[in-house]
């Protein structure tokens, strides 16, 4: 199947070379940079690489970054589109194991960290934690890793992320997916810690993700169906 | 109704008024996005001319001062005014993000055109 890689990079100058490179060597998937819009030199740096960019002129968030990825997809046939997050946690040779998955008929495959792993006891995990309790109890499904940005969608998922677009690549999305009889399915990868810059969910903003998460599961998402 | 509040609701919804005409005038603010501050300036000034309707209305409906009705009035007219605006908002931003969107797909199929 034609596969696209989707590289969302907002601010990602020190990151962005090593993890193309890592994306070429390892996989022989296509792939496209979604440059959100970045202050620093994200963009000349893929030009003068001749990396495929598609750059945003404004800055708009990663759920745009992704949707963007998801219309470039459609547009171009892919298959399968995975979301791999351009700040170098994320490793280009686990990718064909979310593939497989996409192969044997699942929707959604999410590369996570928890499958055989278990989580490691921080605040970080505690809020991990809370999203895969309420995802069991809104859909009577365990996700162990909600919040893992490595994600593979099926045809049918990328037209419903294009269409619909106030599905952001957050966990709510993926109760609103298991709520349509969209089949998910978890692979245990390896995941690296970020090594520079900042990444999209500063500190400061856990608590009003958490608090948005919540809302829009409980209130919106479980109750959600597709038109 | 007290004169002082009569006086004040006629003079803030005749300066609102006029501000709007102007404001139209010089097509700052469309005629579509005004009619609803005439339409509630003129409200104003209608609950101040007819202050003994509004007294009437505002004990039968158990308010214990006029007053208490005519800011109930004016609070609602404002919620409502802010979920248009926000969903107006909403809609901006939906538009904006396509366009952002659609010159970023359009520039990187150029550029491939050009290889």
């Amino acid at each position: 199947m034609k596969v696209l890689i989707i590289i969302p990079a907002y601010n990602e100058e020190l990151n962005i070379v090593k993890t193309v490179e890592d994306v070429k060597t390892n996989t022989k998937y296509d792939y496209v940079i979604i440059n959100d819009g970045s202050k620093d030199k994200t963009k000349e740096i893929c030009e003068k690489n001749h990396f495929n960019l598609v750059s945003l002129p404004i800055n708009y968030g990663l759920t745009s970054a992704v949707q963007v990825g998801m219309k470039y997809a459609l547009r171009n046939n892919y298959e399968i589109a995975i979301q791999f997050d351009g700040d170098g946690q994320h490793q280009a040779k686990e990718l064909s194991k979310l593939v497989k998955e996409i192969e044997n008929g699942e929707d959604i495959a999410i590369g996570s960290r928890f499958v055989t792993e278990s989580k490691p006891r921080s605040i970080r995990m505690l809020g991990s934690n809370l999203i895969t309790g309420i995802i069991r109890l809104t859909t009577n499904k365990t996700i162990k890793d909600p919040t893992s940005g490595m994600r593979a969608y099926n045809q049918d998922t990328i037209e419903e992320l294009v269409s619909n677009s106030g599905l952001s690549p957050e966990p709510d999305t993926l109760v609103y997916m298991l709520k349509n009889k969209k089949k998910i399915k978890e692979v245990q990868v390896e995941m690296k810690e970020r090594e520079f810059g900042e990444s999209y969910l500063k500190p400061l903003k856990a608590m009003k993700y958490m608090i948005s998460m919540f809302c829009s599961i409980l209130f919106i998402r479980s109750f959600t169906k597709k038109k | 109704m007290s004169v002082t509040l009569r006086i004040i609701l006629i003079i803030s919804s005749i300066l609102s008024f006029v501000l709007c005409v102007r404001k139209i005038k010089k097509s700052e603010l469309k005629i579509e996005n005004s009619i609803i501050w005439l339409l509630g300036s003129m409200l104003l000034i209608l609950m101040s001319i007819f202050s003994k309707a509004v007294t009437w209305i505002s004990t039968q409906l158990g308010f214990e001062a006029p007053v208490n009705f005519v800011w109930m009035c004016a609070i609602g007219f404002l919620l409502i005014e802010l979920f248009l605006d926000n969903i107006r908002i909403s809609n901006l931003n939906e538009k904006i993000k396509n366009l952002n969107h659609y010159i970023a797909l359009k520039e990187n199929e150029e550029k491939k055109g050009n290889e």
